[in-house]
């Protein structure tokens, strides 16, 4: 196994080497729009663009230039400086936005597993009935939503500042709150907006597992040994059925933490990662762009890396050698 | 004169964000005062060039009920706590490369500049850091400002300011990281900026170069020596931050890195700083996500004509969704909008339901057209040129952007309640007949086109226009309403929309790439003074290989040499007089459609005495008040 892991870390650097040269490439070689003139400002002259580009080191080859980047990513995590948002360092910003994030990611999976995973079993163990009927419409109609438009009527349904009904904290409600339980009141309704449509994919996931796992033939020996109907389910049918689970779990949170709550975040004010990205995006801040999806990148490679682990645990069938 | 830089109106977004005007969603303002003109049909008047009065008036077309509030109310209370919320954030805490409206809103509050804008102040600035107006010689060519005593830098700094951190603040700005983009356009006849600049490029790390044309006889003395008698646009330009003083020994470590980390680390002299630690980091600012001004201990309101009644303000950023963020300001979550503007419905909503005060409308200093390539076929022919815009519907440009509320059609370039701006023709004009009816002519627009050769009045042979335009509403309908004129005279458009910054850097802004139109631009001031609205976009002078903002790329000897001419002069009837005849000059090259002078909207709670200064279009924070419970 210690073997394993090792060979998969090797391979998880190599991938992060291939993916920074890639990001490189895109913002450096190919960009849409000239750093130097960005930083310089609109109508500033062509001598303060080529100063600022020469004290940049822009005009360097592209070797050097990313042999300097790859260097101060590895000695000192340098992901270089936001050209918007006041010179600060990506690293501290993305560092600043990571625990909204976190908090917002770890929540809306809870969530969505504590939902989905019930639901998906009942719905496969009571096939074509009422409820199994019933769940499937909703879920259908939960993942046919758009995150944003979710967030949006929740907002306007339910949050204390502009809602209807003002039940829970509502925008930018994050940022305003001092201590860990009001951070909390705040996540509710976005973990509510993040973890419906995820949980609505998991729970069909889950439903066609369990039915194809079901009907597997241990699982006729399992009940041909007189083993109860609810271990049946649980011990020798739901363990199975969530191993492929873990895979999309990993892969999900990874992304989430990459920033892909985009819209969740920036409906709700919430300052991660994901809203990060997005106002980069809307002012072409490449530095900060080109930094957050490596950094992204780092969080997917690593997830992968600790589902492929956790599939020994959950699947006794599965070794690595 | 140097070039002269100003900002850009178009450049409302973050991404190009350095200039003073530049909100998020601009296209919402435009959008949501349309909204408010069919909401309120009674309010906005009948005619285009109605002004609302005071403030507003001057052919703003701002019905009095919005009109921006200048001054505080007899009444005002000191005290409490005001939320701004905003989109996004400033661009640079450092005031050395701030250039950006909302940021213009932070700095107003916790710098002291030479000269600042009172409220009410439209055309000159007043003395602030300064203790009297500047004196200037005889031949135009010095400069002397006397500073005001007892003004301190807030802590760590803890001491008196003197001339010499006004020096350093102005020289550090040549440096490549700190990069102000104005100062090489409106300083650069201070004597020795030249060399200057070039000893920071070729040493960026190593200190601010000294320009030697900026002395510093005494601590209270700031002399400054010029090439040419430009005093006038000094000295307006020493109204921006530029000039908020910076003390040198303890800036120099952070200017020593490329770019500079002072804006971390930034001391204020105004009423208000950012919250800080013993070892001077701004604790109280969390790029994209908030900003805390607190009172500056060290601010002597003796010394200032702001009031600042205001014990604290929180600047929240990150609400992207302007019309939730709207709401919250409406009904009291928050008080006052930052770079945000409110979109149509909510506008609509705030009309109806709001109480009075709680939405206003203020000029903003700026315009929008579309820029005819004179430089290449087919209109680097006039009489072409003038046929377009003769057959352009500019109330239908306009509309595309908003309604009346948005701003009055434009006739010119100098917009109103600007020095220049009667005198180029006020609201009606110049008296150019392409531009005589707002919604095109265009049986004149065929005679012209019969003049330019065109025996039909139409387009024949290759009639092909490219067009490159941003992308994104509203100026992809401002546009499309633009394509129509173009094949009413028998012309085939061909447009490609793309992202600002890509139409800026790759096209509109790169002479050798550029399309036959760019139907998205516009300015904005810098400062009150038409020389920042007309040198920069439509002197031959100013074109250059990249970064171009001379869209038409006109280039007229005459209208080179009267821009040179009119750079020089000092006395304020006489030089609006000459950039008024100037305005007249373009706007007879027809290398533009003007359609709009844009107002912008600001909304507050009911629980706030805001204060908007006409200079920032903006809520002024050190005038603002709370009203008493």
């Amino acid at each position: 196994m210690l073997r394993y892991i090792a060979r998969r870390l090797l391979w998880a650097v190599a991938l992060l080497f291939i993916v920074t040269a890639v990001i490189f490439v895109i913002f450096n070689v190919l960009p849409t729009a000239d750093p130097a003139q960005l930083r310089a400002g609109r109508g500033a002259s062509v001598e303060q663009i080529e100063a600022i580009r020469e004290s940049l080191g822009l005009n360097d080859p592209i070797h050097v230039r990313f042999a300097r980047y790859v260097e101060g990513v590895v000695t000192e995590f340098d992901l270089g400086r936001s050209i918007f948002q006041n010179n600060a360092p990506v690293r501290d910003i993305i560092f600043d936005r990571l625990p909204a994030t976190i908090m917002l990611t770890v929540g809306a999976a809870i969530l969505w597993l504590a939902v989905a995973i019930p639901v998906g079993v009942i719905s496969a163990v009571r096939r074509r009935s009422l409820l199994d009927r019933t769940t499937m419409i909703t879920t259908l109609t939960l993942i046919s939503a758009p995150v944003f438009w979710l967030g949006l009527v929740a907002l306007y349904l339910f949050a204390q500042d502009v809602g209807v009904i003002k039940i829970f904290p509502g925008i930018g409600a994050y940022s305003e709150a001092d201590t860990f339980l009001g951070k909390v009141g705040a996540m509710i309704l976005p973990w509510i907006v993040l973890a419906s449509a995820t949980a609505a994919i998991y729970a069909r996931y889950i439903r066609s597992q369990m039915i194809e796992v079901m009907g597997e033939d241990y699982i006729r020996t399992a009940r041909a040994k007189g083993a109860p109907e609810g271990v049946v389910v649980r011990r020798h049918g739901l363990r199975s059925a969530l191993t492929p689970v873990v895979t999309l779990l990993g892969v999900d949170i990874g992304t989430l933490l990459a920033g892909n709550a985009i819209l969740t975040e920036t409906v709700f004010n919430i300052p991660g990662v994901g809203g990060e990205l997005a106002s980069a995006i809307g002012q072409s801040d490449y530095e900060l762009i080109q930094g957050i999806v490596l950094f992204g990148a780092f969080f997917i490679v690593i997830f992968s890396l600790i589902v492929d682990v956790l599939y020994a645990y959950l699947d006794p069938r599965v070794r690595y050698s | 004169m140097t070039p002269t830089t100003t900002s850009d109106l178009t450049l409302k977004t973050k991404s190009d964000r350095k200039g003073p005007n530049m909100r998020r969603h601009p296209w919402l303002l435009t959008l949501l005062v349309l909204a408010l003109a069919l909401a309120l049909p009674a309010c906005g008047g009948g005619d285009d060039h109605e002004g609302g009065g005071g403030s507003t008036g001057g052919g703003t077309g701002i019905p009095e009920e919005f009109a921006a509030p200048t001054a505080p109310p007899e009444d005002a209370q000191p005290g409490g706590e005001l939320t701004v919320i905003a989109a996004e954030d400033i661009d640079y805490m450092d005031p050395g490369p701030a250039y950006y409206q909302f940021t213009y809103m932070v700095t107003a509050a916790a710098h002291r500049t030479l000269l600042g804008w009172k409220p009410d102040d439209t055309t000159e600035p007043s003395p602030d850091l300064a203790a009297e107006e500047p004196e200037i010689s005889d031949d135009g060519k010095t400069i002397t400002f006397k500073l005001r005593e007892g003004i301190k830098f807030s802590p760590p700094v803890d001491r008196e300011v003197t001339s010499a951190d006004v020096k350093y603040a102005i020289e550090r700005g040549l440096l490549p990281g700190v990069a102000n983009a104005y100062l090489p356009s409106y300083l650069g006849d201070v004597v020795g900026f030249k060399q200057a600049l070039k000893q920071a490029r070729e040493n960026p790390t190593g200190g601010a170069p000294d320009i030697p044309g900026i002395q510093t006889p005494d601590d209270q003395t700031l002399v400054i020596e010029l090439e040419r008698p430009t005093a006038a646009t000094v000295i307006q330009a020493l109204s921006l931050p530029i000039s908020a003083p910076v003390p040198e020994e303890y800036a120099k470590e952070f200017d020593a890195e490329n770019p500079s980390t002072y804006g971390e680390h930034v001391v204020f002299t105004g009423p208000y700083m950012v919250e800080n630690n013993a070892k001077g980091e701004l604790v109280g600012y969390k790029p994209g996500r908030e900003i805390r001004l607190v009172r500056n201990p060290n601010w002597d309101p003796e010394t200032d004509y702001r009031p600042a009644y205001l014990d604290a303000i929180t600047i929240r950023e990150g609400f992207a969704d302007t019309a939730s963020a709207s709401r919250r300001i409406l009904n009291g979550s928050a008080q006052v909008n930052g770079d945000l503007t409110p979109p149509p419905n909510v506008i609509q909503e705030a009309a109806q339901s709001a109480e009075p005060g709680q939405l206003t409308a203020t000029p903003s200093g700026g315009n929008r057209y579309i820029a005819l390539n004179t430089q290449a076929p087919p209109f680097d022919d006039i009489n072409v040129r003038k046929a377009v815009v003769a057959a352009s519907d500019r109330v239908a440009l306009r509309n595309t952007r908003g309604g009346e509320l948005v701003g009055p059609v434009a006739t010119h370039y100098i917009p109103p309640n600007f020095p220049g701006f009667e005198e180029a023709g006020g609201v009606e004009g110049t008296g150019a007949d392409f531009l005589a009816k707002p919604e095109g002519d265009i049986e004149l627009a065929k005679e012209y086109m019969r003049q330019a050769g065109y025996e039909s009045g139409m387009c024949e042979g290759d009639c092909t226009v490219t067009l490159v335009g941003d992308g994104a509403s509203p100026a992809k309908e401002t546009t499309a309403v633009f394509e129509d004129a173009l094949r009413a005279l028998g012309f085939e458009p061909q447009t490609r929309g793309v992202a600002r910054d890509i139409m800026y850097t790759r096209f509109c802004g790169n002479p050798k790439a550029a399309p036959n139109v760019c139907p998205s631009v516009g300015w904005l001031k810098d400062f009150n003074d038409p020389q920042s609205m007309l040198q920069p976009t439509f002197s031959g002078d100013q074109i250059q290989p990249s970064n171009n903002v001379n869209w038409p790329q006109l280039d007229v000897p005459e209208i080179n040499e009267a821009i040179d001419e009119a750079t020089l002069i000092a006395d304020p009837e006489e030089r609006a007089k000459a950039w008024g005849e100037i305005d007249k000059m373009i706007t007879e090259q027809a290398a533009a459609v003007p359609y709009v002078w844009d107002n912008q909207v600001n909304i507050q709670s009911a629980d706030v005495a805001g204060v908007i200064n006409l200079f920032n279009a903006n809520w002024d924070l050190a005038f603002t008040s709370l009203k008493a419970e």
